[in-house]
């Protein structure tokens, strides 16, 4: 979206809730590399594909043995094909074109996070991240697995050992939250144990190249990297996120590392690793809560990693912090009174996307002021009044400034109509011919019968199915989500909505409204309207939840964590 | 069979040669069958079907290898204005008096959706290029952005203050243009559905059509004062101006030609359809053989192929080629 008209400002941050997304119970989500798609993991095993242009479900990956709760969504680096994890301890590699499975790996224990190589099309590797233990390497051809290192200890020369106070008499692997991530290309592995050290590991001979030890020394929970690779960012037990910058050139990282290992002889074996650790990360930022020392969960960067993001893990809270790069917090949002579970920055525009631990996706965007300069460019907009000075000559019959209009157009010029510009925000350029942007939208047939009942009511129905307008959040805001008859955002829906509800499609639903539910009575049918979502309305939410579902998926009633 | 005008080569009055087209474009087919004025045709993106609208409530397909009719859609009930392929040329859009833009199958050739929600006639619609959205212009001075898989209406744009024109995406699908009669161009981000700029000139003519370059960088704008104007609409300044031919009734639509050579293309009120070079502003060929005012053109993708509608008089496509292709066909 490189076009020299739309905001430059595009590196801004969001600032309030421009919708929220409904499909089942989305657990965890993912944006694929253009920010085109987005997956989210669900609870009744299924992922769930959104169109994020026209928020509208493009695709439902389901599978009759993938049931257990989904943990973590992954895309692979052109979007063909997607990683879920899940509760029972499975791996599932998903086509996400037709929608098959292609592999599907069990583990010995529950992944957290599992990413897939970002370096090539159709990977085949994958990192596991359990809850306690350590980081896996798994090939999802063979389902075989590597255990990476997660810690170097002193008699060592970088392989594993793990430390024997931490083992368990049984002789389970010992108790070591790691968190871990690809570089870029994928060739390199930065995992962050619970020493509080940082270890670059080499994903094709799981050598251990360098170790970063962070101050404090506390247990790493999430460790990644910022959308370029030029920063890299921990949360640790101690309440601090900090950032990293990441000194290692972003291709060949891998051969880098070997070379100054081989270079420096001074120092041997652990020290020799913190060495070259020091030329690999240097700290930039650490960024905490003075105040309330709380708890981070599901940090990131914003696409161009200006901006860093951190949810307030505390209990009950939907609190997003937002810093700059120079360590300043710019906002915090708050949202609903529901917990939240997830977080994503989008990939190119100011969007934040966070899952709340009701199954819902909020969609926070920037609050958009009309650029009314745009409608009338002959006019400017003024902050304040500005008194108005005439020109001496402004009301001369022959005012010296007014000559006649040239036409300075030099229309000889050459026009170039055919060349493409490329665009600056993805550098890999060769990736666009390959990536799946979006999923083919196949319209839904009408239902004709369905269609006659609603056309004699339809221009009379106030039901709105719109979402995204600034007219429907202010409506909603106070309280009713209702828009009034005149405003030209009225929608005729229902004809639309209720085929869609007949049929087996992918629908996403909106709450009703207490307005909405006077119409239901009235005419004894299912209404869609958008609502802003409310602590009451949970509540409310099961009372209708059983009327809206007609399609096969599950209106999920709980609202509490399932397996947090 | 009617010829093209055979190329002038004669001197022009300032001394110097007026410019013709290497391989004049010539008659290669005559498509009846509609039974009403035609109003709009437009080549698939893979350049093997061209699809035309009527005012007799119809859409034809015709497949361009051997111009047979494939087709004919049904369904409307008030005639078709407009027309447009999705990106995969699976399916069909059409704007139509009756309010409604429809959305039809074509390997089933028949209707999939009906959009229902302008108040007033809908006069043109587009499918962007990921074709997961329709932008469908309208007498009721709005442009609505549907959503192709459910047919809801994601955005209604307060676009004009007189009956759209015309809506077109560019090359990515972020931006949507709208004309309309009041003389001014919008652009609007189609993501959020925000005004980004008005495209003014000083007099305000009604802008009767308006389109994105190939390269989504420039924009074609045809005005009922028979000019054609290629803007840079960020700078918000016009490059080139294109004059020659008449249009201060209806809503021509003009195409770039770009397979040989580039060319601006479009119909005209004096029943011919005009082409101009598009770095000289020359008017290089003037087809002619219809016999009421072309209103519709469309060029291939890939061939050197135009296809053109006339009005209630004629009610025919014309398939124009260049000269050696037709000579192979013979």
């Amino acid at each position: 979206m490189n076009v020299p008209i739309i905001d430059p400002l595009q590196g801004d941050f969001p600032e309030v809730i421009e919708e929220y997304l409904q499909h089942g119970n989305m657990k965890c989500i993912a944006f694929n590399r253009r920010g085109t798609l987005l997956a989210a993991g669900c609870a009744d095993g299924s992922c769930v594909i959104w169109d994020f242009e026209t928020r509208g479900v493009a695709k439902e990956l389901r599978d009759k043995d993938c049931i257990a709760p989904i943990t973590s969504v992954c895309w692979s680096k052109y979007g063909h094909h997607m990683l879920a994890s899940a509760t029972d301890k499975s791996l599932t590699l998903w086509n996400v074109v037709n929608g098959e499975k292609i592999a599907r790996v069990t583990l010995q224990q529950t992944t957290l996070h599992a990413r897939l190589h970002p370096g090539s099309c159709t990977p085949s590797v994958c990192l596991a991240c359990p809850l306690s233990s350590a980081p896996i390497l798994v090939d999802l051809n063979t389902g075989s697995s590597t255990v990476l290192p997660v810690s170097v200890s002193d008699a060592g020369n970088g392989t594993t050992a793990p430390h024997q106070r931490n083992k368990f008499s049984d002789g389970s692997p010992p108790f070591t939250p790691t968190a871990a991530t690809f570089n870029r290309y994928g060739d390199l592995i930065y995992v962050g144990n619970s020493k509080g050290e940082i270890l670059i590991v080499d994903s094709k001979n799981i050598r251990v190249h360098a170790i970063i030890p962070i101050s404090g020394g506390s247990v790493v929970k999430d460790i990644v990297f910022s959308r370029n690779g030029q920063y890299l960012l921990t949360n640790s037990n101690d309440r601090v996120i900090r950032v990293y910058e990441n000194l290692v050139p972003r291709k060949g990282a891998a051969k880098e590392l070997e070379a100054m290992r081989s270079l420096d002889d001074e120092f041997q074996g652990i020290e020799k690793l913190k060495v070259v650790g020091s030329k690999c990360l240097v700290l930039f930022r650490e960024f905490q809560d003075a105040v309330t020392k709380i708890q981070w969960k599901a940090p990131c960067f914003s696409g161009d990693g200006e901006w860093v993001i951190g949810a307030s893990a505390s209990k009950g809270e939907h609190k997003l912090y937002i810093w700059d790069r120079a360590g300043y917090l710019v906002k915090i949002l708050e949202g609903p009174k529901e917990a939240l579970i997830d977080l994503a920055w989008h990939p190119v525009r100011p969007l934040v996307v966070s899952v709340s631990v009701a199954g819902l996706v909020y969609i926070w965007a920037k609050d958009y002021t009309e650029n009314w300069s745009a409608f009338a460019p002959d006019f400017k907009e003024l902050e304040e009044n500005e008194e108005y000075v005439e020109r001496e000559d402004e009301f001369d019959l022959m005012p010296e400034s007014e000559k006649a209009k040239e036409l300075d157009i030099n229309q000889d010029e050459e026009v170039d109509i055919v060349t493409i510009e490329k665009d600056s925000a993805f550098s890999d350029s060769e990736a666009s011919q390959e990536e799946l942007c979006f999923l083919p939208a196949i319209p839904l047939p009408d239902i004709p019968e369905q269609q006659d009942k609603c056309f004699g009511s339809s221009s009379k129905l106030e039901d709105s199915n719109h979402s995204g307008s600034p007219f429907s959040i202010e409506a909603a805001q106070n309280g009713q989500a209702m828009l009034p008859t005149s405003s030209p955002l009225e929608v005729v829906g229902n004809s639309t909505a209720e085929e869609v509800m007949g049929t087996t499609g992918l629908k996403r639903k909106r709450r009703p409204s207490a307005k909405g539910l006077e119409l239901q009575a009235e005419k004894g049918r299912k209404p869609l309207t958008k609502i802003k979502p409310s602590a009451k309305l949970s509540k409310s939410k099961n009372k209708h939840g059983d009327g809206l579902d007609t399609n096969g998926f599950v209106f999920e009633d709980d609202v509490t964590d399932e397996y947090l | 069979m009617a010829a093209a005008d055979p190329p002038s080569t004669a001197a022009a009055a300032d001394g110097g040669v007026t410019p013709s087209i290497p391989q004049p474009y010539v008659l290669r087919e005559t498509l009846t069958g509609h039974k009403r004025a035609v109003s709009s045709v437009k080549f698939s993106p893979d350049g093997s079907l061209l699809a035309s609208a009527s005012a007799d409530k119809t859409l034809r397909i015709w497949s361009t290898s051997d111009l047979s009719l494939r087709a004919e859609l049904s369904g409307h009930d008030e005639g078709v204005s407009d027309v447009s392929f999705s990106a995969d040329g699976l399916y069909l859009c059409s704007a139509s008096d009756d309010r409604t833009v429809r959305i039809w199958d074509l390997a089933a050739a028949a209707p999939v959706k009906t959009l229902t929600g302008h108040t007033n006639y809908a006069f043109c619609c587009s499918f962007n290029p990921q074709s997961n959205m329709i932008a469908s212009g309208s007498f009721d001075e709005s442009v609505r952005i549907w959503e192709v898989k459910s047919g809801k209406c994601l955005r209604v744009l307060p676009a004009h203050s007189e009956p759209v024109t015309a809506v077109d995406f560019n090359r990515d699908g972020s931006l949507i243009i709208s004309s309309s009669y009041d003389g001014l161009c919008r652009i609007w981000d189609s993501a959020t559905g925000h005004c980004m700029k008005t495209l003014i000139d000083d007099e305000s003519p009604p802008v009767s059509f308006v389109k994105f370059s190939p390269n989504g960088k420039f924009v074609l704008t045809a005005t009922l004062d028979s000019t054609l104007k290629l803007w840079n609409y960020s700078a918000g300044k016009f490059l080139k101006t294109y004059t020659g031919h008449v249009n201060s009734k209806f809503c021509i639509p003009a195409a770039f030609s770009v397979t040989n050579g580039k060319y601006v293309v479009s119909g005209s009120e004096d029943n011919c359809v005009y082409l101009w070079e598009l770095q000289t502003r020359k008017i290089i060929q003037k087809l002619k053989g219809h016999t009421d005012t072309v209103i519709a053109v469309s060029c291939h993708p890939s061939e050197n192929m135009i296809a053109s509608g006339a009005l209630g008089n004629d009610k025919t496509v014309k398939i124009w080629v260049q000269k050696d292709e037709d000579q192979r066909e013979a």
